[in-house]
């Protein structure tokens, strides 16, 4: 039983950086209509710059978040203004395929950067775990799950309390109604572009500094996680992000410690493959309809 | 020819296989990161029925083409209803199910003292049968070039089929294609099975080509490049897949000097013309002008033919 309740504890510190990687990919995915598969590698390219610095300049934590967040910011908008803003209306699946490329790009960029494959990463907390009764906590780990509730609640603060937010929400409902009353759709989406960077920078900081340690495997890890964690909690769905994350890293956490990795990543999977076929919308999102599917094709 | 040039037309031909039944399904509008389970089936099926069973060559791929063919209908089925991302995110998390239960596949046999076959992460090692029965490299080329050649006159055939526009039609409009009688789901389903069939051969001839296959080969990487190859290359006609795998195996990873910054070059290549041409180099336009010209050249010389020689009186 205490295992069982740890388990999900440290299911749900890190699912809450899953629930991050999500946040990132629905915002973008909400404001585009249009997935983009470099979202995990434009991080990690941030992380690699936080790590040059950290190796030449034995730079302190903030140091490296904030680098870390300013590249993948930039990363970010290098990836729109390459595979997103240029596509013509219809042509959602070049998009892909295109920020596929950028994806093989940016990670032969950071091998470039620091060719070992293995370099460490600052942690963020040293010192031993808080021990609560029968159960530890990383403090690490309770400053990824504050992240998490504390960035989505600022994000839904942001979408439905400011002018930025509603000119996204416009464009999410109808792009070209949205320019025909006078919102700038194309510097609105590269605004949603760097928020979502910069989300998913902070999540990719906060799992590096618990790992201590960062590989080119980085981006495809955030990518696959970010992805499964916003299919199950519901496209486009906020608190279904994080839900999703959650929900993701609970059954990660427990399966890994009953059946080991490779029924961990397999139950995943499972999970994410049965929640498509019976509630293609997933857990918090709306079931795909007609009109949807058609606009998410574009 | 040497052996690298071998290598590399085998690799070219054999990875074709995987376009092709990516390009099958975008045909179909649907959008699939996870053909390489049935590459990875076919390659497992063929390779255990050549080493462990025995079987022919021949027989072994036949088996591996129905393995990946009843595998894609059984994924088919319940993911019908889904359509674009779900539907790419549900191929994805069946193949990454798959590319796991390899992991865990253990199935050997003693043969002559040895054991052989699948041993999970490790990998099935020793599936000799083109060394055993003297089968050369450039002979096992021209098997992998004849059975392409055939898949892709087969495609040609589609093309030009009911069949053919069918599927067509279906990618374009699922909604008026049904109500113009086209038996959607029943379509997809065909689809999908024959995706699956032509992603099982090349998995055999993969196979047999390097002796040695492991489910890391088969991760998401490999499924969505062979979706690029068929946007790069164009969706117009079956040999935009193959001009994709050309450009990207062909020119890139053959011409050593590029190495290191061999994907910086090739993903900015493939992020520009995807800009001017979204629907690939050979995409459907492309396509209509060639057929035009053709046809063109093709009556002028039929029509000098019929003409008397001297130019009549």
């Amino acid at each position: 039983m205490i295992d069982f309740a740890q388990n999900t504890i440290d299911g749900i510190m890190i699912g809450s950086s899953y629930g991050l990687l999500a946040l990132g990919f629905t915002l973008i995915f909400g404001v585009m209509r249009r997935l983009n598969l470099s979202f995990g590698p434009s991080i990690m390219v941030g992380a690699y710059l936080g790590t040059l610095l950290y190796l030449n300049f034995a730079a302190g934590p903030i140091a490296v978040a904030a680098v870390t967040v300013l590249g993948a910011v930039l990363a970010g908008i290098y990836v729109e203004r390459l595979c997103f803003a240029p596509m013509a209306a219809g042509a959602g699946i070049a998009s892909m395929v295109s920020s596929f490329a950028i994806w093989m790009q940016l990670e032969q960029a950071a091998i470039l950067l620091l060719p070992r494959h293995t370099y460490p990463f600052p942690s963020l907390t040293t010192g031993a775990p808080l021990t609560l009764g029968p159960f530890q906590l990383r403090a690490d780990h309770l400053i990824m799950l504050a992240c998490a509730l504390g960035l989505s609640a600022g994000l839904q603060l942001l979408l439905y309390r400011s002018r930025f937010g509603l000119a996204l929400r416009a464009i999410i409902g109808n792009p070209v109604a949205a320019h025909l009353v006078g919102i700038n759709v194309r510097t609105a989406v590269l605004g949603a572009f760097a928020v979502a960077s910069a989300i998913g920078g902070i999540a990719g900081y906060l799992v590096l500094a618990t790992d201590q340690q960062i590989t080119p495997m980085f981006g495809m890890w955030a990518t696959i996680k970010g992805l499964i964690a916003m299919m199950i909690g519901g496209l486009g769905s906020i608190p279904g992000a994080i839900l999703g994350g959650l929900v993701l890293g609970c059954l990660e956490a427990h399966s890994q410690s009953y059946f080991g990795p490779q029924i961990r990543d397999l139950s995943a999977y499972i999970l994410l493959f049965v929640c498509l076929v019976l509630r293609p919308g997933g857990l918090l999102g709306e079931a795909p309809t007609r009109e949807t599917i058609d606009r998410r094709r574009a | 020819m040497d052996d690298y040039l071998i290598g590399v037309l085998s690799n070219i031909g054999v990875i074709s296989f995987l376009a092709l039944s990516a390009y099958l399904l975008l045909l179909t509008g649907e959008i699939s990161f996870g053909q390489q389970a049935f590459f990875a089936i076919g390659g497992y099926a063929a390779g255990i029925a050549t080493a462990l069973w025995g079987w022919s060559l021949t027989a072994a791929l036949l088996w591996g083409a129905a393995t990946g063919a009843a595998a894609a209908v059984l994924v088919g089925v319940p993911t019908l209803r889904l359509h674009g991302l779900y539907f790419a995110i549900a191929t994805l998390a069946f193949a990454e199910m798959m590319r796991i239960l390899f992991e865990l596949f253990h199935y050997q046999i003693s043969i002559d003292g040895e054991w052989v076959g699948p041993d999970g992460s490790d990998g099935f090692r020793n599936i000799r049968y083109i060394f055993e029965n003297d089968v050369g490299p450039v002979q096992f080329l021209a098997l992998i070039y004849g059975l392409l050649a055939a898949a892709v006159g087969g495609f040609m055939l589609l093309e030009r089929s009911r069949l053919g526009v069918a599927f067509r039609m279906i990618g374009e409009d699922e909604v008026l294609a049904e109500m113009h009688g086209v038996a959607v789901a029943r379509h997809k389903v065909l689809a999908a099975g024959l995706a699956g069939a032509i992603a099982g051969i090349g998995g055999g001839l993969y196979a047999h080509m390097t002796t040695y296959v492991e489910p890391r080969i088969f991760d998401v990487m490999l499924g969505v490049h062979s979706l690029a190859y068929g946007l790069i290359g164009g969706l117009g006609t079956a040999f935009g897949p193959l001009l994709g795998v050309l450009i990207d195996i062909g020119v890139l990873e053959s011409i050593r000097t590029f190495a290191g910054f061999r994907m910086i070059i090739f993903g900015g290549l493939v992020a520009a013309l995807l800009i001017f041409r979204p629907r690939g180099l050979l995409d459907e336009c492309v396509v209509h002008r060639i057929a035009g010209a053709w046809l063109r050249v093709w009556g002028w010389i039929l029509r000098s033919a019929s003409r008397p020689a001297g130019g009549g009186r």
